[in-house]
């Protein structure tokens, strides 16, 4: 059969050659357990539709109160209902996290641990090591070793369960052994609902996400 | 001939002065002023539900109380503390056991003249009876309810230990002794002298159950040692240690105990100040090795000023244990519990961190933001469901809140006020009075502040909260 469009028919050619078995791609990588974002569009982008179950995943912004927490909190209220309950840890938050706020969120307050530590990251070691918790959130200092994140990466699949690890945007070049690196940056506001917020996410590092970036957006008031 | 004597003698020292039995079920008027010439012709007790031990101390020393109280866990469960010179034991099930009531009040008295107190005691069916009796030095055994009224009656009031007003009015009356009170008409006696002193007569008698509080052993793990050899480093520390913690563990497994709390001491030569470590547990900890471990990281954080020549380990309140079922699957697996490895990561976070770094959240009912929450004792997570408080405000609150209200990050101007103003006024009851409308603003890159203007001159801006 004589191809009309030479095009087309290197296309063909190339699925077909791609077809071959000694051929890995990184999309067809094997699926991992995944926990659903609360966002659909988050979702979407997200190799497996959600963030993964156990593994470090790093949100790089450029300041902290952006909106990264925002992510976060429909896993949250659902690491809240897991049965029996596990604690969902915040190593070194930088700030204090308002319990009036969590709850209203639905965010069960009983389930939640603060850490206040110098030593974030020997303390999100020990904790993912323990095996006792839903989530850990982490606010690492500056600058972590790549030998450290490569040891929490390692913790947090042994203990099945996600970890946050929460960076500043300029350390976006370091390498790291995360699972899953997201920039977060904030649009700014020209809605008329001041309720509306968005941010524009990207994935850095993933097993097989979307790379180009996206916006997901938020309702304060829904939450 | 010589040892028949002597155990006479000791008989004589402890003998009652009287002692008073019933009549015997078999119908004869049996009478016995002497001590029975074996224990198995011991007196029969008819009185069926309690018979009371009490020993009246003198000198009014807590201490010495607290001694006799030990001695008297010997002897019988039961046993109370009375205000502040008695100690009083339900003995009547011990009766079988030590060979009688005779060989059993024999046997306690000759071991509290070991601890060298003075004792004045009396054994009768209740509780304030056998008090009042060995208030009066009386050394009796009574072995029967009937009796009872008529050997309390030439006792002075004064051995109730009412209050002396009380007492004074009794004697303006002409009441000096129990019988004449017991003989007063109660309606007048409860108008005058109030339902309490009634009913303390009718349990004195025993017409109405006397229930008292019961007193609880305060045990504690206590060990002190000396090495043969002074310790150099911490490392040669712990593994002489080692031993002790695992019969500390011994000692808390024989009670199904754990403790909270473990204290270790130790002198140092040439002599400096004792090192004193503290390990507190999450939860009632028995384990030798989790308390090695938490003695290591504290050690650890510790330098030993010079080697240690003697040490003392102790240990806080003994708390019941709380055991659990092990769990069928691994902490890190779906549906394990957190039940056995969070409160040891919350030990260990502690042991390195310190106590006040690790905490969990709670509600307060509050308007003022900075006290509607405040830190609470990280225990195991509660079921979804039972969280204590409820929010129920409306308002939207920061997820971030400053430890303290700083200036605004950026001019005024740059800030655009999406929301507001809420004004909070309150507090001015407790010293913490606060004045604020609260604004929720959006800054130039994109983050959201919670922001608020003081209502009181100079009216300045601050930044309390982000919406993270």
């Amino acid at each position: 059969m004589a191809p009309s469009n030479p095009n087309n028919a290197q296309s063909c050619a190339l699925e077909a050659l791609l077809e071959h078995p000694a051929i890995w791609s990184g999309r067809s990588a094997a699926r991992v357990a995944t926990l659903s974002t609360g966002y659909a569009e988050l979702d979407a982008a997200l190799p497996g539709g959600g963030w993964p179950a156990a593994g470090l995943i790093e949100i790089l912004t450029a300041r902290s109160g952006i909106g990264e927490m925002q992510l976060l909190l429909p896993l949250l209220v659902r690491a809240g209902r897991i049965l029996p309950p596990r604690w969902s840890v915040w190593v070194a938050p930088p700030f204090e996290p308002y319990a009036p706020a969590l709850v209203a969120a639905g965010v069960p307050l009983p389930q939640q641990l603060i850490i206040r530590t110098a030593q974030p990251l020997w303390a999100l070691e020990q904790t993912l090591l323990c095996g006792g918790c839903a989530l850990v959130l982490g606010w690492a200092g500056p600058r972590p070793a790549a030998t450290a994140l490569r040891r929490l990466q390692l913790a947090a699949q042994h203990a099945g369960a996600p970890a946050f690890l929460f960076r500043s945007l300029q350390e976006a070049s370091h390498a790291s052994a995360a699972e899953l690196r997201i920039t977060c940056e904030p649009l700014s506001v020209a809605t008329a609902d001041p309720d509306q917020q968005s941010a524009r996410l990207q994935l850095l590092k993933s097993r097989g996400g979307r790379r180009t970036p996206f916006v997901v957006c938020w309702n304060h008031g829904a939450t | 001939m010589a040892r028949r004597e002597r155990v006479a003698s000791t008989r004589r020292a402890f003998a009652p002065r009287r002692v008073v039995q019933a009549l015997s079920q078999q119908g004869g008027a049996a009478v016995s002023l002497q001590w029975p010439a074996t224990a198995t012709l011991d007196l029969p007790f008819d009185t069926p539900a309690e018979s009371w031990l009490a020993l009246h101390c003198d000198s009014s020393d807590a201490r010495a109380l607290e001694r006799l109280a030990i001695l008297a866990h010997d002897y019988t469960p039961r046993v109370s503390h009375e205000e502040s010179d008695a100690v009083l034991l339900e003995v009547r099930g011990s009766f079988r056991l030590f060979g009688g009531a005779h060989a059993l009040c024999r046997q306690i008295l000759e071991r509290s003249l070991q601890l060298s107190l003075h004792i004045s005691w009396a054994l009768a069916p209740t509780p304030l009876a056998a008090l009042a009796l060995a208030r009066a030095r009386q050394n009796v055994i009574v072995a029967s309810r009937e009796r009872l009224v008529g050997l309390l009656s030439p006792l002075p009031v004064a051995v109730l230990r009412w209050p002396e007003a009380t007492i004074e009015r009794l004697e303006s009356i002409g009441v000096r002794t129990l019988g004449a009170l017991l003989r007063l008409p109660r309606a007048g006696f409860a108008q005058r002298f109030g339902q309490p002193a009634l009913q303390m007569l009718d349990r004195l008698t025993g017409t109405v159950v006397d229930l008292r509080r019961p007193h609880r052993l305060r045990e504690r793990f206590c060990v002190r040692g000396e090495p043969s050899f002074e310790l150099q480093t911490d490392t040669v520390l712990l593994q002489h240690l080692t031993p002790l913690l695992a019969e500390l563990e011994r000692f808390l497994c024989l009670r199904q105990a754990g403790i909270e709390a473990l204290q270790l001491r130790l002198r140092h030569h040439p002599p400096s100040a004792d090192t004193r470590l503290t390990l507190r547990f999450a939860a009632a900890q028995w384990q030798a090795d989790a308390c090695r471990e938490l003695l290591a990281l504290q050690l650890s954080r510790k330098r030993l000023p010079a080697p240690v020549v003697a040490y003392e380990l102790r240990s806080g309140a003994i708390r019941p244990r709380v055991t659990c079922s092990a769990s069928l699957w691994r902490g890190n697996e779906q549906g394990a519990g957190v039940a056995a490895e969070v409160p040891a990561l919350i030990e260990r976070l502690r042991a390195r961190l310190g106590d006040e770094s690790v905490y969990g959240l709670c509600l307060v009912p509050e308007h003022r933001p900075e006290r509607a929450w405040r830190i609470a004792e990280p225990h195991a997570p509660a079921k979804p469901g039972s969280v204590g408080a409820t929010y129920n405000n409306t308002t939207r609150r920061p997820l971030w809140l400053l430890q303290q209200p700083r200036a605004l990050p950026c001019a005024l101007s740059q800030l655009q006020l999406l929301e507001g103003p809420e004004r909070i006024e309150t507090g001015w009851w407790d010293g913490g009075e606060v004045a604020r409308d609260y604004y929720i603003a959006c800054n130039r890159d994109g983050s959201r502040l919670w922001i608020y203007r003081e209502r009181s001159a100079p009216h300045a801006w601050y930044w309390h909260g982000v919406f993270a």
